[in-house]
């Protein structure tokens, strides 16, 4: 069951773990909209690990756009948006 | 791991291309040697997926969306299906989903994959080397209208650039525009107008 | 930990060289070491989030300073080595 629906606000977590993950550096700790929810995908932060597909965990992924301005904390000059497709346990409810 | 020649050049001068291709050779020979896999059969696969690489689904794709907008609003719901439709090989696609992202009048879509080089090889073919450069996937996140300048492209100030980072197991392609002026065009012709550049949104199609 | 690999927004790389009209490969070796990555992945040998992990461990000179696939050489190496295949 996604824990997101298209249209919420979510919060990238603030930094990345050790190991392996598919968060860049740069949409750390940044607020976003989910775009599109994709269905459950195993967690390749596990799966780098060798961790088989049975036992490994799967979470919903989602398309998350962010405005250029949040991401880059400068006002954007010219319209930009960034999408990126993000396992939810990178993702934080956004109340505001 | 053993040392690697230092060079500048992005594809190694003949020494180092020479020393790869044997240490390449010697690793597929220990395979060899411990039956995983044959010599033969990798260059069997070598060379059936070089045939393949020539395949103009992406082009194909576009100029059936430009023609048929129902098929335009299926390709944008779900692309993996309109693969299908079209009759494009799906033999690998069964881990992958497609999404096509529609450039318009107010939007205009590239894609990267910042953290290595995830790209729609299935469809497009191997990526081109800048794809896959630290330039590119540093720059254009942050600084995408100055990278189209480079490959020669200048946006309206107004268009929002879109910039999808391939994260997952989704892979993207940008439908382009269709140019002004073809109207009158057999959807072959317009598909030789769809070049690799405007599928990934380095650049915009132009009338012949 | 590095993350070297992790460059998004990063600067000093400068600008971007491009190549017309390309080839998939330049040296036969390139199309060998992709479809030797696409065997031993279907065989099982490592999966693709793993391939992905090697090649972000390698030490940070050697990511920056190495063609694409001689990355996915060396990762695939070290793969094989690590799950006991070699030598």
């Amino acid at each position: 069951m996604a824990r997101f629906a298209p249209g919420d606000r979510v919060r990238t977590r603030a930094a990345n773990p050790q190991g392996h993950t598919r968060l860049p550096r740069y949409l750390c700790n940044r607020t976003g909209t989910i775009e599109a929810v994709h269905g459950i995908y195993p967690l390749p932060d596990e799966r780098a690990l060798g961790m088989a597909l049975e036992s490994c965990t799967k979470e919903a992924l989602y398309t998350v756009i962010f405005e250029g301005g949040e991401v880059w904390r400068e006002r954007a000059i010219e319209p930009l948006s960034v999408s990126a497709d993000l396992w939810e346990s990178y993702l934080a409810a956004e109340r505001a | 791991m053993s040392d690697l020649d230092d060079h500048d050049h992005d594809h190694g001068g003949h020494e180092e291309s020479a020393s790869m291709a044997s240490r390449v050779g010697a690793l597929v020979a220990k395979l060899e040697s411990k039956g995983v896999l044959s010599e033969a059969e990798l260059d069997r696969a070598v060379e059936v997926f070089l045939e393949g690489t020539g395949q103009a689904g992406g082009p194909a794709l576009v100029a059936h969306a430009w023609v048929d907008p129902a098929f335009r609003a299926r390709l944008l719901a779900n692309a993996n299906a309109a693969l299908d439709e079209l009759g494009i090989d799906m033999t690998h696609w069964v881990n992958v989903k497609l999404r096509a992202v529609e450039n318009t009048e107010r939007v205009h879509n590239i894609i990267v994959c910042t953290l290595c080089s995830c790209y729609p090889v299935a469809l497009l073919g191997p990526s081109p080397t800048w794809y896959k450069s630290l330039p590119y996937r540093s720059r254009v996140v942050r600084e995408p209208r100055a990278v189209l300048a480079e490959f020669g492209l200048k946006l309206d100030p107004q268009i929002e650039v879109r910039v999808w980072d391939s994260t997952a197991e989704l892979r993207y392609v940008v439908i382009p525009r269709r140019p002004e002026g073809t109207d009158g065009l057999a959807e072959a012709d317009l598909a030789a107008l769809v070049t690799r550049d405007a599928l990934i949104g380095t650049a915009v199609c132009a009338a012949p | 930990m590095p993350s070297t690999h992790d460059v998004g927004g990063a600067s000093g790389f400068g600008p971007i060289v491009r190549e017309g009209g390309e080839p998939a490969f330049h040296h036969e070796w390139e199309a060998r070491v992709f479809v030797l990555n696409r065997r031993l992945l279907e065989l099982g040998f490592y999966n693709l989030d793993e391939f992905r992990f090697a090649i972000e461990r390698l030490p940070p000179e050697r990511y920056l300073g190495s063609t694409y696939y001689e990355k996915w050489f060396l990762a695939i190496e070290w793969l094989l080595a690590e799950k006991g295949v070699l030598p």
